[in-house]
């Protein structure tokens, strides 16, 4: 396990410390959305911050020669871990036993922001990597000083501080760790060629081990001694549209193992010895809700349209009106998607207790410090009297974003002086936090030159934030509108804001339109593609299908989908698809998948994430569809919410291209999946000519549209 | 319902528990003995995050009463397998095939591989797929969980420690 600040502190004798000040530019100039703490003050060395942002101690050089790396962002399951250690290891040339990386820990780590938008490696993974470099100079300086030697011959290498003229001069870094604080500004632009030196040597996780053996904490397996289990009753409706008739208290009360069970402002709660009683007792509540006065039915492309409102316009050049009315070959369409969910397999699970007179909370969580902010605040107390913790969470795609289990959880503890454990149910995990992905209505017309090429395109998106359409083609004439709709199924995040939608209805009109033109899809994707960088994806994607020499038999095909994620991440996808008439069915019989962000830090690691987002598309392209009316949610676990399983998953192949912004790192667990959506429904089109215009593409909706054509 | 005593043949060792008759065996071995590997995933027995051995067949916990369970019957967890240090074979395949993302149904997993390589060391690739389908996996970590199984699949040694 890795050692706190604080154990290093005591049991290691010295240490020497460096608060870093790193400004968060990327080499390219690029303003980012989520900037490193630049102001603050270094906080008491005891680990004790009184502010929300605040600038503390990055890396720690203990006594024994090993250095501890501390930030806020957390280990989900995309390797965060691995990746710090092996930064920092690489950088300073240490081999991994000497590097410890602690996560998500209030009390010790920098507030580097939440562990969102496939960003910990390409913003705080690279800030390390530059300021272990910094950090290498400042201790040849600090060796100079202490020993008396000329700093000229000094160099610092694999922990030590050798002299070049004197071999006899070799000095370790723990030598250096008599107890300061060094705090360095940071110039984010050093050396832009520093990251580039970075490779990939390790085969394994840090954690492999503690995985395979079932021994790598998540928050679900703490246990604080007297804890006891909490649950809500949670809501049969929308939660806004939920009025509770009836609960029956005593038959609650009394099942075996209850502790309390009583209305806090919250809702009702329950409290028992185990997660079985807990359950039981919310059961026996036996509740009763008054039908919500909204209609039942709930058709969701209407209930998007009615009452949306423009909330902003995207981009507006040129004369978009004028071309579509003018241009001979227009066309209009709309693509409509589902309600998904983000189902990481660990429910979301808090632990409260108080250790050490502070309130302290256990949680996998995405944003430990807007957590820690929130429940302070809740509780009218000082943040620095919260400790949350994030252990590894047990997958979190968006759904660990938020903060509101730690506040339920901590409410709890009202009713007891007893740590409590509240564990999401499967239900709960779905409809009670509720933040699905939405669905979106999307509408797009398109007009096309003589040549193939797109002379305007007017795209409408209701409920969605539109990201990625704007960047893939070129156009003298566009316009792009965002609208929202007040519905009572409220949305979050999932794998990425909400482009996915989007993407799937650009790309599959982008087929319409080389049907219309009468162009070989790629071929027209390479004449409007906005970016040449695209050129060698388009190539790559074919060449891994063998698309010029395919000849499909019956019922199979190939379609392709390109997606450009914020203007940094390209990707083009290719998915050959087997249809069943008969049966309706979908098989995916294979994937490859092309991509330029930038410089791939740990190719082993950016496979796994690219193949699972990959994999999402599947799921999201064929299963996935949480069943929404106007009263509430129907779907409870995954019985009636299909995921993909390892029978759905085709060989899947991938190439990396770095020549849209070489040598700089970007995200890479999003992007693939928009575009493997729209591949697989093109190549649905493909293969039996029937184009859908919404997802998922499950057998009855594929039978029925074979039977009616 | 009422509780009861047990003694349960838990990783060859005999484990004394007094808990409801109708309490999951999932949550037995996680808070009554402390062995949290198995993981609550769905509490409807369709994820496998919390499968375990029980005379040698990978079985879903999170709804299998403790009453349920007959005496002398043995059950492997994951802890059972192999420690770090002295991991299994499936479970050193695991880890040199990163066939995991988050890491939280890898127990599940591996048991149930390792309930299919006892069964038939040589598993074809539709044979693996079979019995691993209804391990779900969110982090779909499916294509190196696939490489992990079918590297192991010719030797013979599927079982316990070295």
């Amino acid at each position: 396990m890795s050692p706190t600040r604080r154990s290093v502190l005591i049991g290691l004798g010295g240490t020497l410390a460096y608060a870093l000040h790193v400004g968060c530019a990327p080499r390219d100039g690029e303003q980012t959305t989520e900037p490193l703490p630049t102001t603050g003050t270094l906080d008491d060395p005891r680990g004790r911050p009184n502010v929300d942002l605040d600038v503390r101690d990055w890396l720690v050089v203990s006594a024994d020669g090993s250095v501890t790396a501390y930030t806020s962002r957390t280990e989900l399951g995309q390797g965060l871990t691995t990746v710090m250690h092996d930064i920092v290891g690489q950088a300073l040339e240490l081999p991994r036993e000497r590097v410890h990386v602690v996560l998500g820990d209030t009390d010790v780590c920098p507030h580097h922001g939440p562990t969102t938008g496939s960003g910990a490696t390409k913003y705080v993974g690279w800030a390390f990597w530059i300021a272990c470099h910094q950090m290498r100079r400042d201790l040849v300086l600090l060796a100079a000083e202490s020993t008396g030697w000329s700093p000229a011959s000094l160099t610092y290498s694999e922990g030590q501080i050798v002299d070049s003229q004197d071999p006899s001069r070799v000095l370790g870094i723990g030598e250096l760790a008599d107890g300061r604080v060094r705090r360095l500004d940071v110039d984010p632009v050093t050396d832009p060629r520093l990251f580039p030196a970075y490779v990939d040597r390790e085969t394994m996780n840090v954690n492999a081990e503690a995985i395979v053996t079932g021994t790598q904490m998540y928050a679900g397996d703490y246990l604080p001694e007297g804890c006891v289990y909490g649950a809500y009753l949670s809501p049969e409706h929308h939660p806004s549209l939920a009025r509770l008739r009836f609960v029956n208290y005593p038959e609650a009360r009394n099942a075996p193992g209850v502790v309390r069970v009583k209305q806090i402002d919250r809702g009702i709660v329950a409290l028992a010895e185990s997660y079985p009683a807990v359950r039981q007792a919310i059961a026996k509540l036996n509740a009763r809700w008054h039908a919500p006065e909204r209609p039942v039915a709930f058709d969701p492309e209407a209930e998007i349209r009615a009452g949306a409102e423009l909330a902003r316009v995207v981009e507006d050049f040129g004369d978009v009106d004028a071309a579509l009315q003018d241009g001979e070959r227009v066309l209009r369409e709309t693509y409509v998607t589902q309600y998904m969910s983000q189902v990481p397999l660990e429910t979301d699970t808090a632990v409260a207790s108080v250790e050490d007179g502070r309130l302290t909370l256990r949680l996998g969580n995405q944003n430990p410090f807007w957590v820690r902010h929130k429940v302070a605040r809740q509780q009218g107390i000082p943040a620095a009297d919260v400790h949350v913790i994030s252990p590894p969470a047990g997958g979190a795609f968006g759904s660990k974003a938020d903060h509101v289990i730690g506040e339920e959880t901590v409410d709890m503890m009202q009713l007891t002086d007893r740590p409590v454990k509240f564990v999401y149910s499967r239900d709960d995990d779905i409809r009670r936090r509720g933040r699905y992905k939405e669905a979106v209505v999307f509408d797009i017309a398109t007009a096309l030159d003589d040549d193939g090429l797109i002379l305007a395109r007017s795209i409408d998106i209701y409920q969605d934030e539109g990201h990625g359409t704007r960047y893939t083609y070129r156009t003298p004439n566009a316009r792009t509108r965002l609208f929202e709709t007040d519905l009572p199924v409220k949305h979050g995040t999932m794998r990425g804001t909400s482009f996915v939608q989007s993407i799937f209805g650009m790309e599959s009109h982008t087929d319409m339109l080389a049907l219309a033109a009468g162009i070989d899809p790629l071929e027209f994707r390479r004449r409007n593609v906005l970016l040449p960088a695209f050129d060698p994806l388009l190539d790559a994607c074919g060449e891994m299908l063998d698309y010029g020499n395919y000849e499909p038999p019956a019922n199979q095909g190939i379609g392709f989908g390109v997606c450009n994620h914020g203007g940094t991440q390209l990707g083009v996808v290719g998915a050959e698809v087997r249809v069943d008439r008969q049966s309706g069915e979908v098989t995916v019989v294979r994937l490859a998948g092309a991509f330029d962000f930038g410089l791939v830090i740990n190719r082993r690691l950016a496979t796994n994430g690219v193949k699972s987002s990959m994999i999402w598309g599947i799921g999201a392209a064929l299963l996935e569809e949480v069943d929404v009316d106007g009263h509430g949610c129907h779907t409870t676990g995954f019985s009636n919410y299909r995921i993909a399983r390892m029978s759905d998953t085709p060989p899947i192949e991938v190439a990396y291209f770095d020549n849209h912004n070489p040598g700089h790192p970007r995200g890479c667990g999003e992007m693939p999946l928009p575009p493997t959506v729209a591949a697989i429904a093109n190549a649905v089109h493909d293969a039996i000519g029937v184009r859908f215009h919404e997802i998922p593409l499950t057998p009855e909706r594929v039978r029925a549209a074979l039977a009616n054509p | 319902l009422q509780a009861g005593h047990y003694i349960l043949r838990v990783n060859g060792e005999d484990r004394y528990v007094h808990a409801p008759h109708d309490e999951p065996l999932l949550w037995v071995l996680r808070d009554r003995l402390r062995l949290t590997g198995a993981k609550f995933g769905c509490g409807e027995g369709v994820c496998g995050a919390c499968s375990v051995l029980i005379d040698g067949r990978a079985q879903r916990t999170c709804r299998l009463p403790i009453s349920r369970l007959r005496p002398g019957q043995e059950v492997v967890t994951i802890e059972g397998l192999g420690q770090p240090g002295n991991l299994s074979p499936v479970q050193r395949a695991f880890a040199e095939h990163t066939a995991f993302g988050c890491g939280y149904c890898t127990p599940g997993q591996i048991i149930a591989a390792t309930a299919l390589l006892q069964r038939n060391p040589a598993p074809t690739r539709e044979q693996i797929v079979a019995a691993m389908d209804r391990q779900l996996c969110r982090c779909a970590a499916y294509p190196n969980i696939l490489a992990a199984v079918e590297s192991l699949a010719d030797s013979n040694d599927a079982g316990e420690s070295e």
